[in-house]
């Protein structure tokens, strides 16, 4: 069975920099306009939101004014606290354990080949297993408590990582290694050098689908056994047919989403800024 | 379709490509050895940690219970009923959800305006955790097959318009010019020219969302009580410690159901997408 998650999220072509030599205002001018075109959508659809909830009075969609109401007041502290914080706390906690373990094993993989030929179709399995069903397997093996939310996010979110990893590890150019090996490098420097920088980019975009993946599972551990956290939250006010506490809820969720998206991005610009630099170079 | 890449191999200053080589049996067959053997190993170290007594008898069965337990499923109509039920929930939410995005996403990558206002919004439509949607969807539909495959629609959509519009949006120039220098336009430029560039982006945003509709049908049974294979885990898992190996025999057969999924479509994409440099023997070899 081939192993084909590598070009995945890597297939996106950045949009490629903007580079004249314009006049400052006319650039200015020009970059304002990319923005309120980037922008003008959103805000419309914000905008219907509210007038179409305006008055509204069924139970599900309540008007947008009241959820906004509620949200600043639930939110920003009370709520926040108690949870989001412990949400934040175990997914942060998961997804460091299966990011490390991730490249850790990737890297155990590469020197070992043997271990990798054996254990991909074990490791592809897991892959594919959607994560969730597990739950109930691991309520009964740790209970309800913290541990078993930051198992449940390390544990789902380590595959996506170490697949990545094996894979982008293995289709380093081996003109590379052969350079390495010419060298007298040994096995570990050749790792750290070459390798891991080698692999780094579809390392990140493993990395990317793993987060994805550990907010799923945050909200999904969280709503099935759980007494606090943002998913036990929204499905709390579901049951309690509170819908305006639901939908602030959802609305912090996706905020909270969004922004973790955000940040992962950045980062990853930040520590692979020679790659995208060559890309760019290449596409140019 | 065959204009087109006779178009791009002869693009000037892209390097000639060696003819194909042949794949090398010998290893592929010995790594399939290794495979076999690996999960074979692994098989027989879950049913001595069960003859050694060291799995915890109220939380993980042993091996041979859940084999019997994963017959006993199978055997009957019951487990088939699930799968189905799951299946089901599936294919009508991953195909509602690419048919919409596959339309959309042409729409918006064909057009400059589109492109620029709608851009953000979907990226940010997409960072949001599907299953803040949940709630709202069983409020709405209850636990319901309509209720399941909305919100996989729902999941699917948005990461795959994005594909799809980074697909069309991901012509060759000198393609793009050509075919305007030919007077290539309308329908036929739609199918000679954007399709076969979208195509391989549409593929690989069609595999990922497949492995994506299982994970949410999954959990629309899971949480929403939508019928099928998630439900029923959740079930045997409240029925008490008899049930033990029935949950785990459920969570290996949806398992089995995500590897037959995904082998699937990885055939179909590289059936579809053959003459397509990616898939090129040569190319699989290098990569």
């Amino acid at each position: 069975m081939a192993l084909d998650v590598s070009s995945q999220p890597t297939l996106r072509s950045a949009p490629p920099p903007e580079t004249g030599r314009r006049a400052p205002a006319r650039m200015l001018l020009r970059q304002g306009g990319r923005l309120l075109g980037g922008v003008w959508l959103f805000a419309l659809m914000v905008a219907l939101w509210w007038l179409l909830t305006e008055h509204s009075t069924s139970p599900y969609f309540p008007p947008l004014h009241t959820i906004l109401n509620e949200l600043a007041k639930v939110w920003f502290f009370r709520a926040a606290q108690q949870d989001l914080v412990p949400s934040m706390e175990h997914l942060a906690i998961g997804f460091a354990v299966a990011g490390v373990i991730g490249i850790a094993g990737g890297a155990l993989f590469w020197r070992v080949r043997v271990a990798r030929e054996a254990l991909t179709p074990l490791v592809y399995f897991l892959y594919v297993l959607p994560a969730p069903v597990l739950l109930p397997s691991f309520i009964l093996l740790f209970g309800i408590g913290s541990f078993m939310k930051v198992a449940i996010i390390a544990f789902a979110a380590l595959w996506p990582t170490l697949l990545n990893a094996i894979d982008g590890m293995r289709s380093v150019d081996p003109l590379k290694l052969e350079t390495a090996r010419t060298l007298g490098l040994s096995p570990n420097r050749t790792l750290w050098s070459i390798v891991l920088p080698a692999a780094s980019p579809q390392i990140a975009a493993g990395l990317r689908n793993s987060l994805q993946v550990a907010i799923l599972l945050m909200v999904v551990s969280e709503m099935v056994a759980s007494t606090a956290g943002i998913g036990y939250f929204i499905l709390n006010a579901q049951q309690s047919f509170e819908s305006v506490d639901m939908w602030t809820g959802i609305i912090v969720l996706g905020v909270v989403g969004s922004i973790l998206n955000l940040i992962f991005v950045i980062v990853e610009r930040l520590v692979l800024r020679w790659y995208y630099g060559e890309r760019a170079l290449q596409q140019a | 379709m065959a204009t087109l890449t006779r178009l791009r191999r002869r693009v000037p200053g892209e390097v000639h490509r060696p003819p194909d080589t042949p794949s090398r049996p010998h290893r592929r067959l010995g790594g399939l050895g290794v495979k076999v053997l690996g999960l074979v190993c692994a098989v027989l170290v879950w049913e001595l940690l069960g003859v050694a007594g060291a799995l915890p008898a109220d939380s993980f069965p042993t091996l041979p219970e859940t084999a019997r337990a994963i017959g006993t499923e199978l055997g009957g109509s019951a487990g088939w009923r699930s799968i189905g039920q799951t299946l089901a929930g599936w294919a009508l939410g991953y195909g509602i959800g690419s048919a919409c995005a596959i339309a959309v996403g042409i729409a918006i990558g064909l057009n400059r305006f589109a492109f620029r206002s709608s851009i953000s919004v979907i990226e940010f439509m997409k960072t949001i955790p599907v299953v803040a949607i949940l709630p709202i969807a069983v409020l709405e539909f209850g636990g319901t097959l309509k209720m399941e495959y909305t919100l996989v629609a729902f999941g699917v959509f948005w990461p795959l318009t994005i594909q799809v519009v980074y697909g069309v949006r991901s012509m060759d120039p000198v393609v793009r010019d050509t075919a305007k220098a030919l007077g290539v336009r309308g329908a036929r430029r739609f199918g000679l020219i954007v399709l076969p560039s979208a195509a391989p982006f549409i593929a690989t945003g069609l595999r990922v969302a497949a492995a994506v509709a299982l994970v949410l049908t999954i959990i629309a049974e899971l949480i929403g009580g939508a019928a099928g294979l998630g439900r029923d885990i959740l079930v045997a898992e409240d029925s008490g410690t008899s049930a033990l190996p029935i949950v785990y025999a459920l969570i290996v057969i949806t398992g089995g159901v995500g590897i037959v999924l995904t082998t699937a479509m990885t055939q179909i994409e590289r059936r579809a997408l053959r003459w397509h440099e990616r898939f090129r023997p040569l190319e699989r070899e290098l990569a």
